[in-house]
């Protein structure tokens, strides 16, 4: 007898969506969650305005040095003193960078994890994305196709709510919409000239996951349509946005299947050799660091790519002397991140007399990756999408020349019109980008600390050089003048916050951890379905992959348990 | 009359956030100093230099200005609150050029009259953002005083007409005269 049917380690993007397809199938499930409990009564900061925060929202600097030097490194758009609480101190969770190398891991330890501070841009996997590997012959083929998922996608889809436009690409294929956020006319503008200058590229609306029709089912969740306030790194009390705590972990709390505890940070799985099942969920609370161990027929792990090939690492017996489910060698290995970097801008002319209201919350436009898609002459693999948009620059910053009333008013126009693109390039698996343990140093609950050694190839460097210059044609294209650009100085590894492939799933057991039901090869009760199981990167976010592996992987998972195989 | 907290929450709810109301509650207070005295951060005589350039960069007009706004004291507890040692040497030293240079171009800036303070500062600010050299703790003040403006209840809400629940994004708004 177990103490729970299924223990889902982790809230966040994938945790939350494992735990609820897995509550609604009528299992008992326990959310173990790390970090301290969110309640968006209390925590939520959305709702403050401009001068009820001190500082201009500036985090203290002697702060950030000591606590933030990562994180805001990493995101100092979305570390404010508002929102600060969302990110972990450094010196609390410290990690190690090979020499030479560097690495960002930004994260937020608390209900829902990082759903909370995401950006949103919400994209399905194409078909080529499931394929490439093995035509190109790099890592390993994935054990699926994309129409295994598709109605996956379409179950996710419907039920977190995706604003977008029905483009009918296939290599970017549609997901279930409600209405998409509306160009601005300079990026109708833009789109017009670049969609007639460069065939088969395209400029759509960013597929951004905000209610802006909301169903039934989303209402009875207490969810309300996006105001247009663009306050979402706070949080949002009209839950508008797509959250675990706005969505998933409600609906499965309804379900009066759900436990959850906080501040429980996983040490390790116990291993039974004779059943060849997983056999306990060793936990430390962060608080006390009382110790206690749970049970389950069936552990998900979506700690994070990352902290789910730690927590398996550190998972050591006899029968896996280097970590659990680890007979292939390849948890921690392959970790992947999309490439950034090829940044350009410029100034639209002819829009002066024009200006918004609102604040759209996410995103503008999207161009879906045509490389090797289709254009095919390109001296790289696979591909990019840029992000990006048109707004007005605004002068709200004081740097403009100018004292006294002029000055003032100045404020009050929306000034020129600035168009940025920055693309977002897929990672090609390397087995020797990983992250490992260290021998000796210890966090305060006397658990390893990791050591990222992860460094760009040359296939990633080419493409980001060669994207700055597509971006730079496509901004003359669009009669931009002023254009500027960072020559692709490349995005650090784990900066866009997309981590994934450190427990890669395949076909065969020597060479991945995980079979193509995110089920690990050697274990069959232990399943995986955060980023970990990503065979390659594509050049998609990932968010609504994730949790659509994770809804299919729940229920199959489910399955089994009703069959009685585990 | 709502106050504007009294408002938000009546929208949260009419809209369905009811998750909301206690989200209003708890909001952070503002460590400013009062203005024309000597500061936490300031001595008397940069409270006053931080305080006439404030009310030059942004006078009352129909609108209130960088005065009425408290936007010294703002820069004050800016400087005690959150920055650094070497921001507030930095910034020390700023005012001190900035000083330097507006005396020896009026006499003596702070007795100056309007006209002459007026003329001595256009030409400084002028030169800073020309590419004149030597002069990015004067744009960083200018930045400073701007920001903290329009980070102030009187900046936000009657200069800028800033709207808490937007509700709807619009694309495409004309710009009319008067607007």
């Amino acid at each position: 007898m177990t103490d729970f049917d299924a223990i889902v380690v982790g809230s966040g993007m994938s945790g939350g969506m494992s735990a609820k397809e897995l509550t609604e199938r009528g299992l008992k499930v326990l959310v173990l969650e790390r970090g301290p409990e969110i309640v968006p009564e209390r925590d939520y900061t959305d709702q403050l305005a401009p001068w009820q925060s001190p500082n201009l929202d500036n985090v203290p600097q002697d702060e950030i040095r000591q606590h933030y030097p990562k994180q805001y490194g990493g995101v100092a758009y979305a570390i404010k003193e508002s929102t600060k609480h969302f990110w972990v101190k450094d010196d609390e969770h410290p990690y190690e960078e090979a020499e030479g190398t560097n690495y960002d891991w930004l994260r937020g330890y608390h209900t829902a994890g990082r759903s909370i501070m995401w950006s949103r841009q919400t994209y399905r996997m194409g078909p080529q994305d499931f394929t490439a590997n093995k035509e190109e012959g790099v890592g390993v083929d994935w054990p699926v196709r994309y129409e295994e998922i598709v109605p996956w996608y379409e179950k996710v889809e419907t039920f977190i709510g995706i604003a977008g436009s029905e483009e009918g690409l296939s290599q970017l294929p549609d997901s279930v919409f409600q209405p998409a956020f509306e160009l601005t006319d300079a990026e109708k503008s833009f789109k017009q000239k670049i969609e007639t200058t460069f065939n088969g590229r395209n400029v759509i609306p960013a597929r951004i996951a905000h209610l802006t029709d909301a169903t039934e089912e989303q209402r009875s969740l207490g969810r309300s349509n996006c105001q247009s306030r663009n306050r979402c790194h706070h949080g949002c009390t009209f839950k508008a946005y797509f959250s675990s705590l706005n969505a998933t972990l409600p609906a499965a709390e309804r379900t009066g299947n759900l436990t959850i505890i906080h501040n429980a940070i996983v040490k390790g799985l116990d291993y039974d050799p004779a059943s060849n099942r997983v056999s306990g969920v060793q936990v430390i609370d962060a608080e006390t660091n009382e110790r206690r161990t749970y049970t389950s027929k069936v552990v998900f792990l979506n700690a994070s790519a990352i902290a789910s090939a730690i927590i398996l690492l550190q998972s050591k017996s006899e029968a896996f002397p280097t970590g659990l489910a680890n007979r292939s060698d390849q948890v921690g290995r392959n970790l992947m991140d999309h490439v950034s970097g090829a940044g350009v801008a410029g100034i639209m002319t002819g829009f002066d007399d024009k200006t918004v209201f609102g604040r759209r919350p996410s995103g503008g436009i999207y161009i879906p990756r045509y490389a090797n898609v289709t254009e095919n002459d390109k001296p790289y693999k696979r591909g990019f999408g840029f992000q990006g948009g048109a707004r007005p620059l605004g002068n709200a910053g004081g740097q403009i020349a100018g004292i006294g009333r002029d000055f003032k008013e100045a404020h009050k126009r929306p000034g020129p019109w600035r168009f940025s693109v920055l693309a977002f390039g897929e990672q090609l698996p390397n087995p020797d980008n990983r992250v490992t343990l260290h021998a000796s140093r210890r966090d305060r609950w006397g658990n390893p600390v990791p050591i990222f050694n992860v460094t760009y190839g040359e296939n990633e460097r080419i493409m980001q050089r060669e994207a700055v210059k597509d971006a730079k044609a496509m901004m003359e294209a669009a009669g931009c003048i002023n254009i500027t650009s960072n020559d692709a100085d490349l995005s650090k590894p784990g900066n866009r916050i997309h981590e994934m492939g450190s427990a890669r799933m395949g076909r065969d057991p020597a060479t991945s951890v995980l079979n193509g039901w995110c089920q690990a090869h050697d274990v069959p009760n232990l399943f995986i379905t955060d980023g970990a199981f990503m065979t390659s990167s594509a050049c998609q976010n990932p968010s609504l992959s994730y949790m659509a592996f994770s809804a299919r992987a729940a229920n199959y998972a489910a399955d089994l348990i009703a069959e009685g195989a585990l | 009359m709502k106050t504007r907290r009294e408002f938000l929450q009546g929208l949260i709810v009419s809209v369905g956030g009811a998750t909301a109301l206690n989200a209003c509650s708890g909001a952070a207070t503002i460590a400013a100093t009062a203005p024309g005295q000597r500061g936490r951060f300031y001595t008397g005589n940069e409270m006053a230099l931080v305080s006439r350039i404030s009310d030059l960069i942004i006078p009352r007009t129909e609108t209130p200005g960088a005065l009425d706004a408290n936007v010294p004291g703002y820069l004050d507890g800016l400087m005690t609150d959150w920055a650094s040692d070497e921001t507030r040497s930095n910034h020390r030293e700023a005012l001190q050029l900035i000083a330097a240079r507006l005396d020896a171009a009026s006499g003596d800036f702070l007795s100056a009259n309007e006209d002459t303070s007026i003329r001595v500062l256009s030409e400084l600010d002028s030169i800073a953002f020309s590419g004149g050299s030597g002069l990015g703790g004067y744009r960083s003040l200018k930045g400073y005083i701007t920001q903290a403006y329009f980070a102030t209840e009187e900046g936000a809400m009657e200069e800028l007409k800033w709207v808490a629940v937007p509700g709807r994004w619009d694309p495409s708004v004309d710009i009319t005269a008067g607007d």
